[in-house]
C-alpha cells in the first residue's frame, strides 16, 4: 500500500504490486516449473530449515495456490535472459517474464490495517547463543520442525546432527519483559501458551520418552481453558516448569552440541542443567516496514509501534475510516485477533450503513434442465491434482475403469480439476453430452464440494446431483508405498460413488424468512455495544436486562488499565442506548421462553407480571458475570477486607481512610486457579496493580503488598507492573498448598491485620501488618443453565457459555443465529468486552442483512404414513428439530424443523418405524453404496 | 453398538467384525493407528465368508429389524433414567440383561423365519438346520405360531411339518 | 480365498464428516501411511450409521465394518 487520500467514507487508496512473473489465470500449480527450477533458495517459510527453488509457493495451504518467481534470485534476472527452465517446462505456458509493476487505485469507504507481527529475532542477544550455538532455535523454527509438511516432515530431531533430542528446554520471554536494549518491556501475551503447547506436543511425537522443561518467570496463562492445559502439561504430559531466570547458555563442553543452562532458581540458588535442544519463546513485534507505513499513512502508534487505540474504541486508529485488528493493535492470540477482525468489520459496516448492498452484484444460474428427471446420464472427472494424485494412483487406468460402470456416459481426466479452465470444461461437459450426475474424483469434499456443486449449477444442474470421491486424502497421499493398491482402491470408491450418484435427487433450497430484528440478553457494557453496532446499521434491537437499570460490570471500572475514565465512557454509552430510536431497553426484565431458529426467532420475556413476545432473527448473549463472594481471609467477618472496587471506593469516598492508613494488601486468585475452579479470572492483576499504582501515587509512604501466584498483567499491561515495582509496591509469591493467613489484631489501639505469608526466596514466614485488605476474587458465572437450556447452547465445565470453536468461531454457537460476547463467555477486561460485543454484533449483521436465510436442505424427511407418534426421533435429536404435533385424529406425528436440523440422521437410525429418511444421505442410496463396495471379491 | 456386537457373537459371525474407535478433526496420527490396528485384527481373523454365515446373517438383519429389539434400544435412555408408570427404573445392569434375552429370543425366532423361508420343515429338521435345541425351536416356534408367522402345514406320518406364514 | 499370508482384508468404514472423516483427510495432509484396506462412505454423523448396515457390509463382501465418529 502505497497512501490513502481522502476521508472516512472516500478514500482513495494507492496500492502497488510487484509482478510474480506468473500468470495468475494459466497457473495450474501442478509444480513441474519448481520441480526444474535449478536455483535453490533457503526457505523463508520453513524458518530457513529447509530449501526452497527461485520459483515456489509460500506454503501449501497458500491462497490462491499459484506460483510465483523470487526475482531476487532468479537465474534468468540475475543473468539476463539465461535458464528460463521454468517457461520450458511450464505446461500452461503460465510464465510470462515480461510482468511490470502496476499501480492501482481503489476506492474505498473505509480501511482495515491488520498487518500482523514479526516475531523478535534473538540474533545478536549473545546470552542465548542463538546463531553461533545450532542447537539454540527460536520457537518458530521448532514449529516448522513439528510440522508433519516442515522439513523433517515432522520428526523430531535438532539441526546441528539431525539426532532426535532427549532432552529439550523452553526459555520464555526471549525479547519481551525485558528492558534491555532492542529488547521490549512488554509481555507477547501468547508465548507461555504455545511453549506449553509445543512441549506437550513434542512428547507425543517423541512417544512419551522425552524430557522437557520450561524456563519461565511467570505462567500467563490467562485464557479460556488455558490453566486446565497448563496443569495438564504439569500433571499427565510430565513437563517441568522452572520458575527461574536465566544466566547464560553454553556448549556443555568442548566438542559437544548439548547445552549447558546456568540459572538462577526460586529459591535463589544458581543451578546447572545440560538439554540437548534449547527452544528460544521468542516474542511479537512490529516491523520497521509497518512502523514507515503507518506512518505514510498518518496513523499514531505507542511507544513500541502498535497502533495506538482507546480502551473503549479497541480497533479505531487515530485517523477516521481507518481501522486495525489483529497484533498490530498489540500483541495477542488467535481467538483475540478473531475477534477483533469481526469487530474491526462491525466498525466499518456502521461507517457504511447507507451504501450498503450499493455494490453487489448476484450472481445467476440457469434455469435447471429438466433432464436431471431422466435416466441416469452420469459423467466421471478423475482429477491428476498435478503429481498428489497421478504420482500414486494411475489416473487412466481409473477413468478408463469408470467408463465401464452403469449409467457413466462420459469421463475425463484433469490435470487440475478445480482450476478455472478445467471448472469450464466440465460444465461445458455437462451441457453438450446432456449429463444429469456428475461425479468427481479428487482431493476431498470438504473442502471441493461446494466448487464443484457450483460448477454444475452453472451447467444448470441441481448441486446435489453430485457424488465426490476421495481418491487423494484419503488414497494417494496415504498409500503412496502401494500404487497398485491404491489404484484398486480409487476404481472401489468411484464404483461406490457412481452408483450413489445414480440415485441422487435433485434438492431444492431451503429458503425461510427473515425478521430483522435483534435481541440482546443483558443489559451491561457488552450488550449494549453490540446494540448500538447494530442499530446503527439500520436493525431494530431489543436489549433485555433482568435488574432495574444499565451498566453490569462496567459501573465498577473507574477507570482502564490505560487511565481512561470509565464512568464518563458508561454514561455517554448509555445516553447513546437510551437516546436511539432503533434500540427498545426492556429493563426489569426476564426471559420466559425462546422457540424458532435463525431468522425466526420468538422470545417470551416477563416484566413484573406483564408478558409480551418479542419477534427477531438473531440473538446475542451478553449476560456477563459476576464476582465471588469469598468464605476466606475473614471476608464477610472483618470491615478491612474487602473485595475488587470495594477499596477503592471506600478511599475515594472517605479520602481520610487513606490518609490514615500506613499499609494495604492484594490477594490475588481468590478462589481462581482452584480445584474447584481451575481457570485463571484474567483481569485481577492488571485490576489489583492499577490500585496499588493509584494508592502508592496518592500517598508514596504507603506500603503496599501484592500477594500473588503468577502476575499476570499480559500485553502491554506489563508496563503496570513495572511500574509498581518502581514505585515500591511489594510483591510476594504464595503457593496454592501455602495460602496466606489472615487474622484481626490490635496496633496502638488500631484495628488492622495480620497476614503471614511465606517468602518464596527466604523460605520463612513473613508478618505484615496492615490496615486494608483486598481480596481479587474469583469471577463466576452467573448460573445460566436455564437459558442455556432454553437456547439450546452449551455451557461449559465453569458454567461459561461454550462458542462454537475455541479459536476459529468465538462469538458463534454450532445453533445458527446466536451469538455471545463479554463476560458471559469468560472473564475478561472491559476492552475486551468491547472488542467481543462488536464481533458479536458484525456475525449478527451477517444473518440479518440477508433477505432470507437459506439453511442446508440436506435434512431429515418424516413419512408421516409410517410415523406412529412415539416421540423416540425428538428425544434422540441433539438439536431440538424435531417435534410432536397433533394431528387431529391420528394423536402425534413427528416433524422436522428444517432450519434447525444439521442432517446428522440420528433419528432416522433411531426409528423403530424406519419412517424417518435424510436427503442426500437416503438409505437405499447407502445400501447401495455398500453392496457397490463389496463387488469384486 | 454393543448389541450389534452382542448378535454377532451369538451368530457365531464374531463381535471384532465390527470395530467402533472415536477419531476427532484433528487426530489425523490417531485415524491411521486406527486404520492399521482394524486391519491386523481383520487379518487374524482372515476373510468372511457370507455364503457360509448367509443363514445368521439374515438373522441377524431380522432381529435388528424387528420392531421389538428397535422399540428398546430406542427407549434406553427412558427405560434407564427415568421411571415407568409404575415408579420403577431399571438398573444399566438389569436393562442390558433384558435386551440380551430380548435379543436372543428374537434372534432365535429370526433363525427359524430364515429356515421356514427355504421350505417346509419339522422342529427336528430346523433344529439341524439353526443348531438351536429341539426344547428352543419348540418354545420359539410356539410364539411365532401365536403371532401368525408361522403355522402346521401337515403332518408327515406322526411328525408335524411346520411352514412360513404370509 | 485362502488362509495364508496373502489374504488382504477389505473393510468397510463409515465415518463422520465432521470427525473421523476430517481426522483422516488430516492424515493424508500429513501424509500418514497406512493400510488400504478401507473402503469408507461418508455420513454427516456416526448416529446415522444403522446397525442393519454393518450386516448389509458382511454380506456384500467385507471382511469387517469399521465405525469411526
Amino acid at each position: 500500500m502505497e497512501s490513502i487520500e481522502g476521508d472516512a467514507g472516500n478514500f482513495q487508496v494507492t496500492v502497488r504490486e510487484r509482478p510474480r512473473y506468473v500468470d495468475m489465470d494459466k497457473c495450474i500449480a501442478c509444480g513441474i516449473c519448481a520441480e526444474r527450477c535449478p536455483r535453490k533458495v533457503k526457505d523463508e517459510y520453513n524458518q530457513g530449515l529447509a530449501k526452497r527453488k527461485a520459483i515456489y509457493v509460500q506454503y501449501a495451504q497458500a491462497v490462491p495456490l499459484k506460483y510465483v518467481i523470487d526475482a531476487d534470485h532468479c537465474i534468468y534476472f540475475k543473468k539476463k535472459g539465461r535458464c528460463k527452465a521454468c517457461e520450458k517446462y511450464c505446461p500452461s505456458d503460465a510464465i510470462d517474464f515480461t510482468q511490470k509493476e502496476k499501480i492501482h487505485k481503489i476506492e474505498v469507504g473505509s480501511v482495515i490495517l491488520s498487518t500482523g507481527f514479526k516475531s523478535f529475532d534473538p540474533r545478536g542477544y549473545d546470552v542465548y547463543g542463538y546463531g553461533s550455538l545450532p542447537n539454540v532455535i527460536t520457537s518458530m523454527e521448532f514449529e516448522r520442525i513439528l510440522s508433519a509438511s516442515g522439513p523433517f516432515q515432522g520428526h523430531l530431531q535438532r539441526p546441528s546432527d539431525n539426532e532426535p533430542p532427549r532432552k529439550i528446554a523452553w526459555l520464555q520471554c526471549v525479547g519481551s519483559r525485558d528492558l534491555h536494549t532492542g529488547c521490549h518491556e512488554y509481555c507477547s501475551g501468547v508465548c507461555c501458551m504455545y511453549a506449553i503447547k509445543e512441549a506437550v506436543i513434542a512428547r507425543e511425537h517423541a512417544g512419551g520418552d522425552l524430557d522437557t522443561a520450561i524456563f519461565f518467570m511467570d505462567m500467563r496463562t490467562h485464557g479460556k481453558e488455558f490453566d486446565r492445559y497448563y496443569d495438564r502439561a504439569r500433571d499427565e504430559a510430565g513437563v517441568r516448569f522452572i520458575r527461574s531466570r536465566v544466566h547464560s547458555i553454553e556448549r556443555a563442553g568442548p566438542g559437544s552440541d548439548d547445552l549447558q543452562i546456568t540459572y538462577v532458581d526460586d529459591g535463589g540458588e544458581l543451578k546447572e542443567e545440560i538439554f540437548n535442544l534449547v527452544v528460544l519463546s521468542t516474542g511479537l513485534e512490529i516491523s520497521e516496514e509497518v512502523r514507515k507505513l503507518a506512518q505514510d499513512l498518518g496513523i499514531d502508534l505507542d511507544l513500541h509501534g502498535f497502533a495506538e487505540t482507546s480502551c473503549f474504541t479497541p480497533v479505531v486508529t487515530s485517523r477516521p475510516g481507518v481501522f486495525v485488528c489483529g497484533a498490530f493493535a498489540g500483541p495477542k492470540d488467535i481467538p483475540q485477533s478473531v475477534m477483533e477482525a469481526s469487530a474491526a468489520s462491525s466498525a466499518c459496516a456502521v461507517l457504511l450503513a447507507d451504501s450498503r448492498n450499493s455494490l453487489t452484484q448476484e450472481k445467476t444460474y440457469p434455469p435447471e434442465d429438466p433432464i436431471i428427471y431422466e435416466e441416469p446420464r452420469i459423467g466421471v472427472f478423475v482429477c491428476h491434482c498435478g503429481i498428489n494424485i497421478a504420482g500414486v494412483v494411475d489416473v487412466p487406468a481409473v477413468r478408463d475403469y469408470a467408463e465401464t460402470l452403469p449409467n457413466v456416459v462420459y469421463v475425463a481426466d484433469n490435470l487440475f480439476s478445480c482450476s478455472q479452465d478445467t471448472q469450464g470444461l466440465i460444465r461445458d461437459a455437462v451441457k453438450e453430452n446432456r449429463l444429469n450426475r456428475v461425479v468427481v474424483a479428487a482431493c476431498t469434499p470438504r473442502t471441493h464440494e461446494p466448487l464443484f456443486q457450483e460448477t454444475i449449477r452453472d451447467g444448470g444442474l441441481n448441486p446435489y446431483l453430485f457424488e465426490f470421491a476421495n481418491i487423494r486424502d484419503q488414497d494417494a497421499w496415504v498409500h503412496q508405498k502401494e500404487p497398485e493398491k491404491a489404484t484398486e482402491k480409487a476404481k472401489d470408491l468411484v464404483r461406490m460413488s457412481v452408483v450413489k450418484a445414480a440415485l441422487l435427487e435433485p434438492i431444492e433450497p431451503l429458503l425461510l424468512g427473515n425478521r430483522h430484528k435483534a435481541l440482546v440478553i443483558g443489559g451491561g457494557a457488552a450488550g449494549m455495544i453490540a446494540a448500538l453496532d447494530l442499530a446503527d446499521q439500520g436493525f431494530k434491537t431489543f436489549i433485555v436486562e433482568q435488574k432495574e437499570k444499565l451498566g453490569g460490570y462496567a459501573k465498577y471500572v473507574r477507570k482502564t488499565w490505560k487511565g481512561e475514565d470509565g464512568r464518563a465512557f458508561l454514561a455517554d454509552l448509555k445516553e447513546r442506548v437510551r437516546g436511539h430510536e432503533r434500540i427498545e431497553v426492556l429493563l426489569d426484565t426476564k426471559i420466559s421462553h425462546v422457540s424458532g431458529f435463525v431468522g425466526n426467532f420468538t422470545t417470551t420475556v416477563t416484566t413484573g407480571s406483564a408478558e409480551q413476545e418479542l419477534e427477531h432473527g438473531v440473538i446475542i448473549l451478553a449476560v456477563g458475570a459476576k464476582s465471588l463472594k469469598p468464605d476466606e481471609y475473614l471476608y464477610g467477618q472483618s470491615d478491612l477486607v474487602m473485595r475488587w472496587h470495594e477499596l477503592e471506593k471506600l478511599f475515594e469516598k472517605e479520602p481520610e481512610r487513606l490518609e490514615q492508613a500506613e499499609a494495604v494488601a492484594f490477594i490475588q486468585c481468590v478462589g481462581s486457579r482452584e480445584p474447584e475452579r481451575p481457570y485463571c479470572s484474567k483481569f485481577c492483576c492488571t485490576s489489583s496493580l492499577q490500585q496499588a499504582i493509584d494508592f502508592k501515587t496518592r500517598k508514596p509512604g504507603l506500603d503496599v503488598y501484592v500477594l500473588y501466584r503468577d502476575i499476570r498483567t499480559y500485553g502491554q499491561r506489563e508496563e503496570l507492573y513495572r511500574k509498581a515495582r518502581e514505585l515500591g509496591v511489594i510483591f510476594i509469591r504464595y503457593s496454592l498448598n501455602e495460602k496466606p493467613v489472615v487474622e484481626e489484631t490490635r496496633i496502638n489501639g488500631k484495628d488492622k491485620l495480620k497476614i503471614t505469608v511465606k517468602d518464596h526466596i527466604l523460605g520463612i514466614p513473613l508478618e505484615l501488618q496492615v490496615d486494608y485488605l483486598d481480596l481479587a476474587t474469583a469471577i463466576i458465572a452467573r448460573g445460566d443453565e436455564e437459558l442455556a437450556k432454553m437456547l439450546k447452547v452449551p455451557l461449559n465445565e465453569d458454567g461459561f457459555f461454550l462458542e462454537a470453536h475455541m479459536k476459529l468461531r468465538p462469538v458463534d454457537f454450532a445453533t445458527d443465529g446466536i451469538f455471545v460476547c463479554g463476560m458471559a463467555h469468560y472473564p475478561k477486561p472491559l476492552e475486551e468486552s468491547i472488542v467481543q460485543a462488536k464481533a458479536a454484533a458484525a456475525r449478527a449483521a451477517s444473518v440479518l442483512i440477508k433477505e432470507s436465510v437459506e439453511v442446508e436442505p440436506t435434512v431429515s424427511v418424516i413419512d408421516q404414513e409410517k410415523c406412529i407418534g412415539c416421540g423416540l426421533c425428538e428425544a434422540c435429536c441433539p438439536f431440538g428439530a424435531i417435534e410432536l404435533i397433533k394431528v387431529s385424529g391420528q394423536g402425534y406425528r413427528a416433524e422436522n424443523i428444517q432450519a434447525l436440523c444439521k442432517g446428522c440422521g440420528i433419528c432416522a437410525a433411531a426409528c423403530p418405524q424406519k419412517a424417518i429418511d435424510m436427503k442426500h444421505f437416503r438409505d437405499h442410496q447407502i445400501l447401495a453404496m455398500i453392496e457397490a463396495g463389496g463387488e469384486g471379491r | 453398538m454393543e448389541l450389534v456386537q452382542y448378535l454377532l457373537d451369538l451368530s457365531g459371525i464374531g463381535r471384532d467384525r465390527v470395530q467402533l474407535r472415536w477419531v476427532s478433526a484433528a487426530e489425523g496420527q490417531l485415524f491411521a493407528k486406527y486404520v492399521t490396528e482394524v486391519s491386523n485384527i481383520t487379518q487374524e481373523m482372515g476373510p468372511f465368508d457370507p455364503e457360509e454365515f448367509s443363514l445368521p446373517l439374515a438373522a441377524v438383519e431380522q432381529t435388528l429389524n424387528s420392531p421389538r429389539i428397535r422399540w428398546l434400544l430406542g427407549l434406553t435412555k427412558q427405560l434407564t433414567e427415568q421411571v415407568n408408570v409404575y415408579n420403577e427404573k431399571l438398573k444399566d445392569e438389569d436393562f442390558k440383561r433384558l435386551l440380551q434375552q430380548a435379543t436372543e429370543e428374537e434372534y432365535h425366532k429370526a433363525l427359524i423365519m430364515a429356515a421356514l423361508e427355504e421350505g417346509p420343515r419339522s422342529v427336528r429338521q430346523m433344529a439341524e438346520k439353526t443348531g438351536l435345541s429341539v426344547y428352543t425351536v419348540s418354545l420359539r416356534l410356539n410364539e411365532l405360531e401365536r403371532c401368525n408367522r408361522a403355522g402346521l402345514k401337515e403332518y408327515s406320518g406322526s411328525t408335524p411339518i411346520f411352514v412360513e406364514m404370509a | 480365498m485362502d488362509m495364508n499370508k496373502s489374504f488382504e482384508p477389505k473393510i468397510l468404514a463409515f465415518l463422520c464428516n465432521w470427525c473421523a472423516y476430517a481426522g483422516a483427510d488430516l492424515a493424508g495432509v500429513s501424509r500418514l501411511q497406512y493400510p488400504s484396506t478401507i473402503r469408507s462412505i461418508r455420513v454427516m454423523c456416526s448416529g446415522r450409521v444403522d446397525p442393519v448396515y454393518i450386516i448389509d457390509g458382511l454380506r456384500s463382501g467385507f471382511d469387517s465394518v469399521f465405525v469411526s465418529g
